[in-house]
């Protein structure tokens, strides 16, 4: 082996929930230990809403109901889903499939699946 | 009769200046925009100087930490997909739009095309490649691409604005957006568009400028006064700068029509390469020579005609020498003495940006009635010798004006601004 030159330290990775209100940090922490799916659902929910265009957003509005339809209603394109879709797979070291995504059509069912990707035992 | 070109919008961020009034000052005054710097946090690196552009926070790889001037409103959706030479951008389209008196809605009738010139974000290309070979590939940002590649301007600023003419990017390293000012003009002459909107931008960070290092074509003198001086004998590289300008180009008619206030007429271009090396200008600055009198040619005008020259006149010492010897051919020896300014002495060097941003200031030039100095020429090279180099900015009210770019590969683009007939 050749000797190599030290190499710089990378810096300690961010959380991408970095930015976020504090009450979903914490949502967030307390899945990661208890595994509680009502704190997952206010983590994906948070994200769906960080994602979402400025143009389907009403005032004050801070919810989407589980019927809400990302496409049809919340106005996202398939790319906008593809970034949550990567928030998600980077925050939880998960991987989606194309398969899976194109299955997700409401919050509710992206809840679902969500949950489903940690109830799965063989998952990893 | 061929169609008229209008420069009817302006729009800068630049380390002179977020504005036209700032910029028109700092040119003006001679002031510059270069402060100590620190790249990467490695006093061994030589390069000590750079030219921010102020009020603008953009140094993190996640648009969650950005801060721009909080009159720009730029939505999520659209900076998600931005680098950070795109906030810059951005910023710089929403002010020549309100300049030139135009709205979003104006832009989508097909009338309207978008020419950008950036070399992409090596920052950002970097940090999602890092990402993604985290994981083997398994997993990547969905906008690592669209927000990195060079095209990153034009696929971001075509879909915000609902552009739906001739879009595309230009890509000729310090010429680009010279070529990009150039086509643009084409485009409207030709009649295949009205309306051009044309963008240069870049970042500063180490990413972007300290790879220009090796070629040794950074300056490492630590003075920010001093560190940037086109034609001096002591000038030892160029000092990197970011930002954006834009610059809205109407067909005279439609300006006519619509009562735009008119800042410049650009009435020719011509580009020719020196077929030479890689990275350094041909000794005697052969294709940029061609290129000033293919531009005049265009323009139908004669060296004498000139007052002005934005030269290229990057403050590295063959760049510099080789363009001095291109306008003494084409001006000097010709009997002509137009006042010759190297803008780069106050601004840094732009790169992709730096044509369109001295075709800014060219117009500004027109536009406010003065000629930039160069105010940190000490002593001019022998090589510049029966150059006009004034050092102070002249009150001269120049009629006719050359802009000259150079990029790599010994690219060469010059255009001719004439002073536009409603001008004071």
């Amino acid at each position: 082996m050749p000797d190599l030159p030290p190499q710089p330290t990378p810096a300690p990775a961010r959380s991408p929930l970095a930015k976020f209100p504090p009450a979903i940090r914490t949502a967030h922490e307390r899945f990661l230990a208890t595994k509680n799916p009502a704190d997952l659902d206010t983590v994906v929910l948070a994200i769906v809403l960080d994602h979402q265009p400025a143009h389907t957003r009403t005032s004050g509005e801070i919810t989407a109901p589980d019927s809400a339809r990302l496409i049809a209603d919340l106005g996202f394109d398939s790319l906008a889903l593809a970034e949550i879709v990567f928030f998600l797979e980077d925050l939880y070291q998960l991987t989606i499939t194309n398969e899976e995504l194109l299955r997700i059509t409401t919050v509710g069912e992206l809840h679902a699946f969500v949950r489903s990707k940690f109830a799965a035992p063989a998952a990893a | 009769m061929p169609r008229e070109v209008f420069i009817t919008g302006l729009g800068f961020i630049t380390s002179i200046g977020n504005d036209s009034a700032t910029v028109t000052a700092s040119l003006n005054d001679g002031r510059h925009g270069m402060t100590a710097w620190d790249y990467c946090g490695n006093p061994a690196v030589h390069v000590k100087v750079a030219a921010p552009v102020r009020d603008f926070t953009v140094d993190s790889p996640s648009w969650r930490d950005w801060t721009w001037p909080a009159r720009y409103d730029i939505p999520r959706e659209t900076l998600r997909g931005l680098a950070p030479h795109g906030v810059y951008a951005f910023c710089a389209m929403e002010q020549a739009l309100a300049d030139a008196g135009l709205a979003r809605a104006d832009l989508t009738d097909g009338g309207t095309g978008l020419f950008c010139a950036s070399a992409g974000s090596a920052f950002m290309l970097h940090h999602h490649l890092a990402h993604a070979r985290a994981s083997n590939f398994e997993r990547g940002n969905p906008m690592g691409v669209v927000s990195s590649i060079a095209g990153t301007l034009n696929f971001n600023l075509a879909a915000h604005y609902g552009i739906t003419g001739a879009v595309t990017g230009f890509v000729s390293a310090c010429a680009s957006s010279s070529h990009a000012l150039g086509y643009a003009i084409d485009e409207i002459r030709l009649g295949r568009q009205q309306r051009m909107i044309v963008v240069g931008a870049e970042e500063l960070n180490a990413d972007t400028l300290l790879p220009f290092a090796p070629m040794r074509a950074l300056s490492t003198n630590p003075d920010p006064a001093t560190a940037s001086r086109p034609f001096d004998t002591a000038r030892d590289g160029f000092v990197g700068t970011g930002g954006a300008t834009v610059i809205i180009l109407e067909d005279a008619s439609l300006a006519r029509t619509r009562g735009a206030r008119a800042y410049a007429e650009l009435i020719g271009w011509g580009q020719a390469s020196d077929g030479h090396r890689v990275a350094t200008s041909h000794p005697e600055g052969a294709g940029l020579r061609e290129a000033m009198r293919r531009a005049l040619r265009d323009a139908a005008v004669t060296p004498a005609q000139i007052d002005h020259v934005n030269a290229h006149a990057t403050s590295t010492p063959i760049g510099d020498r080789a363009e001095a010897l291109a306008l003494r051919t084409v001006f000097t020896e010709a009997g002509a003495h137009p006042a010759i300014s190297g803008t780069k002495g106050l601004t840094g060097h732009g790169l992709s940006m730096a044509g369109a941003m001295e075709a800014g200031f060219c117009a500004l030039a027109l536009h406010e009635g003065f000629t930039p100095g160069n105010p940190h020429l000490l002593n001019a090279d022998p090589a510049c010798e029966g150059l006009n180099l004034p050092r102070e900015s002249g009150s001269i009210r120049p009629r006719l004006v050359l802009n000259n770019s150079s990029g790599f590969g010994g690219s060469n683009v010059c255009h001719v601004l004439r002073r536009a007939p409603s001008s004071p």
